[in-house]
């Protein structure tokens, strides 16, 4: 079972965000879509969580196609999707602990006691377990992230979404958390689904890496792959070259 | 931490229900014990309204719950709501009435053996109290003060003029109706001290407003018995025959000097209007509402004075004229 | 010069599409948060919290406006009724104006400010940094969640919060009769009963219920569309308390026409 997404196409008003764009994350691998900010990454994301619905294409997650589930569906599906926040997105009136319990709290059969002792596995899977006590407010932009990935994988997921996990940390803090993203998928065996500008980190934890380019997948390959690939664009990206990621656009 | 706050909210939902419940309650007057329903059928309403309160010997008993006209447009039905236990006199009737001079009606049970004056309306229906409505106070105490004040200038304007036997006899009447303006200025001196005291009044209670209306209102049944009684019909009498010898009088005059004629037709209709009065008060049904009620009886008196005081300038500048009249 | 002439009709014409389009996304916020009241569970643990927050926070504000609403209802009552008008309709005054229209405008207008700008920040504040997302992902409808609690608490607290201004107001107008007024508890109380009717009260508890509901629901309205990040949160609470006081004021006309 994989994730799979066909000529999606998604406008928000005038703008053609994304222009049929089609993906295929299979089973177990970590993908990692690269493209500059504004380019509709995190808007994917969201329409693989089903968080938005596409104006055309078919998005099937573990073989159901989200846009035409229903709400209790839905609630079903989600419970298998892990999301990440590129801020976390940590409920602030809530400490680290009963936040990532939120997810575990609606499922049946879970009692406060077997909530506690999944909150703290998944607290101890991201270091944080001496932080469960605190407010998302008295923790550290590393920290955060940290507690919305356990957040995430609390309900134990078979796919997780991260959304810029490594934006604007340190690249001590970047490391960390991307050996947190590959854990999750060596120990855990998620499929992932990496939004990221930071080639360093999506070389680090991609099997395989996706372009996006004015709403489309521009390149699709490995990592090494990416790195010997001629595309121009896909250069100009990876090098940070403008003139050859606009020049192409230009022309 | 949880409880507390549950508590906290518990608390406060209460506090402001019961603030709703018993402040409303308390504002209504308290607990209402059983009530039966209580009807009554009258010609007029006059400004009651469903609301007002139902009193029973200065007491509020209930309120009024609802009016309406009777399909057959006879009468009006008055529906109120009174304690269970009250016991109503045999003879009981509705007085609706201003419970004060600011217009608030009620609607008061009282026995019709006091009230006689106002025409119950009696209502063929089983369990339907007869009912009555007055007319408004302030309406009737401005009539009542217009015909005293023109009645009270006429008599003391003859009582200048005539000396001898035909105006000793005139004098009569006029004196016959000066007792009669008495009685009003009285009246209307009650009225006006008791209005006063209303509104200046502030501390006095609902109860004494009630008290005081009625009060008014058995003033003005003195009053009606007044003109109805004995001392009227003597006063009539008095006038009717005076007015007559009056005429004998003008009859003459109007026979033997030319230039006197003009100012005797003035007197002949002059005392023609005041007959006019005289016999409108001695109608059998010439209670005084109904004196109040006829604008067109005060708009007599008022017309009968502005042509006495043009007779009386005459007689004034040339008392000659007349007086050789009482000679003969 | 054609273009010039149909410009200002193409102004109506957005804004009156502006204005359908924001009202039928309202109407599909609040029928969606009227399906998802069937999710008990999700909202029923929160209701508590929200009443404390939106109704009994709220009765102190609530108290002190109408206590001195009550003193200078009083205070100008007998100001300007002199001469022929007894001075107990002072109490008749201070309690219709309290129980009809002070208490649950006034009250609604304040708590506009305070709860309307407040859930509407909070929840403005959780759609920009992708909470009200966050709540979405880990299987929760938020309009159960988040929606649900709080409307209902306002539809519930409002009338309390009123019903209990009004109490302290009529008690203030009282007290200062009293000290500075020169009146005694017989004619204040006197005034108070003479034109009281139960209807007023239930007048005012539905006034109120509704304003509960207006409040609660531009501040979840807005705070839920909101957009771009904290100006979005100020400009979307600034919105929440200005549709929450005006939709307050014509409703106050409206209750009043269809039950008075």
């Amino acid at each position: 079972m994989s994730i799979r997404l066909q000529e999606v196409c998604k406008a928000f008003g005038p703008k053609q965000v994304l222009k049929g764009f089609s993906l295929e994350v299979r089973d177990g691998e970590t993908l990692a879509i690269v493209g500059p900010s504004g380019s509709g990454k995190s808007v994917l994301l969201k329409h693989v969580a089903g968080l938005l619905r596409p104006d055309s294409g078919s998005i099937l997650v573990d073989a159901y196609s989200v846009p035409d589930l229903g709400r209790k569906e839905l609630i079903q599906l989600r419970r298998r999707i892990g999301y990440v926040f590129q801020f976390a997105a940590l409920f602030d009136s809530m400490t680290v602990a009963e936040n990532v319990g939120m997810g575990l709290r609606r499922m049946p059969g879970w009692d406060a006691q077997r909530i506690a002792a999944r909150v703290a596995e998944c607290l101890a899977l991201v270091d944080l377990n001496g932080l469960a006590d605190r407010y998302p407010a008295q923790l550290s932009g590393g920290q955060r992230k940290r507690a919305g990935l356990a957040r995430a994988i609390a309900p134990s997921p078979k796919f997780l979404l991260y959304d810029e996990p490594t934006t604007g940390l340190d690249p001590v803090t970047t490391t960390v958390i991307d050996r947190l993203v590959l854990r999750m998928s060596d120990e855990l065996g998620v499929t992932g689904l990496v939004v990221t500008h930071d080639m360093t980190s999506a070389y680090r934890v991609a099997d395989r890496i996706t372009l996006l380019h004015d709403g489309r997948a521009r390149f699709t390959g490995t990592p090494d792959e990416v790195r010997t690939a001629g595309d121009e664009v896909l250069r100009g990206f990876v090098e940070g070259n403008p003139d050859l990621y606009f020049g192409s656009r230009r022309r | 931490m949880d409880r507390r706050r549950e508590v906290l909210v518990g608390l406060v939902v209460v506090l402001g229900i019961a603030a709703g419940v018993f402040g409303s309650i308390w504002l209504k007057g308290g607990w209402r014990g059983g009530q039966t329903e209580l009807r009554t059928a009258a010609t007029s309403v006059g400004a009651l309204v469903p609301g007002a309160v139902v009193k029973f010997r200065g007491v509020t008993v209930g309120s009024v719950e609802g009016i309406e006209v009777l399909p057959s447009g006879e009468a009006v039905m008055v529906e109120m709501r009174v304690l269970e236990e009250l016991v109503i006199p045999q003879n009981a009737g509705v007085l609706l009435a201003p419970e004060s001079v600011f217009g608030e009606w009620q609607a008061e049970i009282v026995d019709r053996a006091e009230f006689g004056l106002p025409p119950f309306l009696d209502y063929p229906e089983a369990g339907v109290l007869p009912g009555a409505a007055l007319p408004d106070f302030s309406r009737l105490t401005a009539s009542i003060d217009q015909i005293a004040r023109n009645l009270t200038n006429i008599s003391e304007r003859f009582e200048i003029a005539f000396t001898d036997e035909t105006a000793q006899n005139l004098k009569n009447m006029i004196d016959n109706m000066g007792v009669l303006s008495d009685g009003l200025a009285e009246i209307i001196a009650q009225q006006t001290e008791r209005f006063e005291q209303l509104a200046e009044g502030v501390d006095e209670s609902a109860q004494e407003l009630g008290a005081a209306a009625r009060a008014a209102r058995i003033s003005f049944e003195h009053f009606d018995s007044l003109l109805l009684g004995a001392d009227a019909e003597t006063m009539v009498a008095d006038a009717s025959a005076s007015l007559r010898n009056l005429r004998e009088l003008t009859e003459g005059i109007g026979g033997s000097l030319e230039d006197l004629r003009a100012a005797a037709q003035r007197a002949d209709a002059t005392f023609a209007r005041v007959e006019g009065l005289v016999v409108a008060l001695e109608a059998p049904d010439g209670s005084f509402g109904r004196l109040l009620g006829d604008p067109a009886l005060a708009d007599g008196a008022v017309e009968a004075l502005a042509e006495f005081r043009g007779l009386l300038a005459d007689i004034k500048e040339n008392p000659g004229r007349y007086l050789t009249f009482s000679i003969f | 010069m054609a273009e010039l002439l149909l410009r200002p009709f193409a102004a109506i014409g957005n804004l009156t599409l502006a204005g359908l389009e924001s009202m039928g996304r309202a109407w599909r916020m609040f029928s969606s948060a009227a399906v998802s009241m069937r999710s008990t569970d999700v909202w029923m643990p929160l209701l508590a919290a929200q009443m404390a927050r939106v109704g009994v926070a709220s009765v102190p504000i609530a108290l002190f406006i109408a206590t001195f609403t009550g003193i200078v209802m009083a205070l100008q009552a007998s100001y300007s009724l002199t001469g022929a008008i007894p001075s107990y309709f002072v109490g008749t005054l201070v309690g219709k104006t309290m129980i009809l229209e002070l208490g649950p405008v006034l009250t609604g207008l304040v708590l506009a400010g305070r709860v309307g700008a407040n859930i509407s920040a909070e929840l403005g504040t959780m759609r920009v940094t992708e909470q009200v997302d966050a709540l979405e992902t880990l299987a929760y409808d938020p309009l159960a969640y988040l929606v649900v609690p709080r409307m209902l608490a306002g539809i519930l607290m409002f009338p309390v919060v009123v019903l209990l201004a009004i109490s302290i107001g009529i008690a203030a107008g009282w007290f200062t009769a009293l000290q500075l007024l020169d009146m005694s508890s017989v004619e204040f109380v006197k005034g108070l009963r003479i034109y009281f009717a139960p209807w007023d009260v239930w007048f005012a508890v539905i006034k109120s219920l509704s304003f509960g509901a207006i409040v609660t629901g531009a501040g979840c309205y807005c705070g839920l569309q909101t957009e771009g990040g904290a100006e979005g949160v100020g400009r979307s609470t600034t919105r929440a308390v200005v549709a929450a006081c005006m939709i307050i004021l014509c409703l106050d006309a409206f209750w009043a026409a269809v039950l008075l």
